[in-house]
């Protein structure tokens, strides 16, 4: 059969990263992907050289609006990892607590996005609506809904009230029985067990080869959580788990995320528990020479970051990696024989920070390279046939 | 493996080919690799000792350009750093992406920013530079100038001020 080439990308993103997707295609199987990025590179690499360490965690906010409580505490891991400074007790907790509260919303708007795109339409109405009081939680407590920006090397920058605490926990009675309902709803219904089982299935093998992390490695039996193995903030006194399934399809990674949002529920709970007053920053005094690593495990996987500093105030190197950037490539294994109709729920899987599939430029070979553009809403009418052909026979 | 079974490990197979192991802490391991023997090192961490490359870090330092390969062992919480570099002006290194796939897009990267080339990489084109990025400039590189500090206007700048002299 002859081969198609189809190119996704890269502008008009619907959500915020362009990206370019390449698929051959043979019929209506996929048969080879080429993955580029980089279409905004932002330097911040090089910009953290001109910063100061004070400064740095403010523009590593920034790098993306959703993880933007997982980078910052990649650094100050680093930072501390160079300095060897410990944090204090109520510091360690109010990392944990803003980090989990991070991880819940990143969650259900996955979730949410996930069912848009096969057609689930009252699964997105659903769980946005209950990842707003998780915003109005972070901006009653921090101040922001995102870009929250209350970490530093040695600690936090502001105290959360102790009579905030109780509203968190308000809160978390409000979407703990939605979540837990919507958690049911997703694991028994007989469709999406038939949509997303089997589709885009990333095996163990390789996602030990592509070096995957996050919900990506756990919904492929890769039992691994930088939370759990390298406890940072208050993690170790906590008593959670961490989920992990064996079949490495959508449907794996679906059930990782809403398992791992009510064990963040959990999480929160026992940390206001446990939350006393006390100092919530230790005193830096100077930054020594020397490397530090710091790694973090934000809600799409883990962020690592490398510090090199001189003795001065600004590093003369700064590295960051984050999530997207192994699991993307590892798409190359996972959409390999699936059909076209499952590509784009099979990137939606991983989570990138993107979806640029507004645009797409379609070369049918057969018609003698005859080009065609199809354009976001086709995509989706794709996938959402596909879910109504599989709803009609179940 | 306990984390003791590790280290003796690294001591007694990459100790005869490293300059130098430097435990930092408990959790952070550096190893100084020679050149030559990075690929058999790295292959050693990835395949027998099964360690998670997580990414790799290029920096120019005055005399060489260094490649820190880092190796996450999840269940030991312990960091393993393989430091490698080569010499100015030639580069050359051997690629790790040969072994497992995960270190393509980093190596690509790290060949960008720094000029590095990796030898048998299997897909040697840019990845984070524009198409139009100029052949031999590397941005990450001690010697890079920013347009600002080389007081340069950018085109479509020189452009706009001539018109708005010229009446």
């Amino acid at each position: 059969m002859k081969k198609t080439v189809i190119p996704i990308g890269p502008f008009h993103p619907i959500q915020e990263e362009p990206e370019f997707f390449q698929l051959t295609v043979e019929g209506e199987h996929v048969v080879d992907v080429d993955v580029r990025i980089s279409y905004n590179h932002r330097g911040i690499e090089r910009l953290c050289q001109d910063l100061t360490y004070d400064q740095i965690p403010f523009l590593l906010a920034r790098i993306c609006g959703i993880c933007s409580a997982s980078h910052p505490m990649a650094f100050c891991q680093a930072g501390e990892d160079l300095c060897g400074v410990e944090v204090p007790l109520r510091g360690q907790h109010l990392r944990t607590l803003i980090c989990e509260l991070e991880r819940i919303h990143s969650h259900l708007l996955w979730v949410g996005l996930a069912g848009h795109f096969i057609g689930y339409n009252t699964v997105f109405m659903w769980a946005w609506r209950y990842r707003e009081p998780v915003l109005d939680a972070l901006e009653a407590t921090i101040g922001n809904r995102n870009n929250y920006e209350n970490f530093c090397i040695g600690g936090c920058r502001r105290d959360i009230p102790q009579e905030k605490l109780p509203d968190l926990i308000k809160i978390m009675d409000e979407i703990q029985g939605p979540i837990e309902m919507l958690t049911k709803a997703v694991l028994d219904d007989p469709v999406l067990k038939v949509r997303l089982g089997g589709v885009g299935i990333l095996t163990e093998e390789d996602a030990r080869r592509w070096c995957v992390t996050g919900p990506t490695a756990r919904g492929s039996n890769l039992d691994i959580d930088v939370r759990h193995d390298e406890p940072y903030a208050s993690y170790d006194l906590l008593n959670w788990q961490v989920h992990y399934q064996s079949t490495g399809d959508v449907m794996a990674k679906a059930v990782v995320r809403l398992l791992e949002t009510l064990e963040s529920i959990k999480i929160i709970r026992q940390c206001i528990e446990q939350i006393e007053p006390g100092e919530i920053r230790a005193e830096v005094r100077e930054m020594p020479e020397g490397e530090g690593v710091g790694h973090a495990e934000a809600p799409r996987g883990e962020t690592f970051h490398y510090v090199c500093s001189d003795g001065t105030n600004y590093p003369i190197r700064y590295k960051v990696r984050a999530p997207t950037y192994v699991n993307l490539p590892s798409f190359k294994s996972s959409v390999v024989g699936q059909e076209l109709a499952d590509a784009m729920l099979t990137v939606a899987a991983m989570d990138p920070c993107y979806s640029c599939t507004e645009r797409v430029l379609v070369v049918r070979k057969r018609l003698g390279n005859k080009k065609e553009m199809l354009d976001q809403k086709t995509l989706l009418k794709m996938s959402w046939d596909k879910t109504e052909r599989i709803r009609r026979s179940v | 493996m306990t984390y003791e079974e590790l280290l003796k490990q690294i001591e007694d197979r990459l100790g005869p080919m490293s300059e130098r192991i430097f435990n930092r802490n408990r959790k952070r391991i550096y190893v100084d690799i020679p050149p030559e023997h990075s690929l058999k090192a790295n292959r050693f961490v990835f395949e027998e000792l099964k360690g998670r490359m997580t990414t790799a870090t290029g920096r120019d330092t005055p005399g060489r350009i260094e490649v820190l390969y880092h190796y996450c062992f999840d269940k030991l919480s312990l960091v393993v750093t393989l430091r490698t570099w080569t010499e100015k002006p030639d580069c050359i290194l051997d690629s790790v992406a040969t072994i497992f796939p995960g270190a393509l897009f980093i190596e690509r990267e790290i060949q960008d920013i720094l000029g590095v080339k990796f030898h048998n990489h299997p897909d040697p084109r840019r990845l984070i530079l524009a198409d139009d990025w100029p052949e031999g400039v590397y941005p990450l590189r001690r010697d890079f100038q920013t347009r600002k500090e080389r007081n340069e206007t950018p085109e479509f700048l020189r452009e706009l001020t001539s018109e708005v002299t010229t009446p």
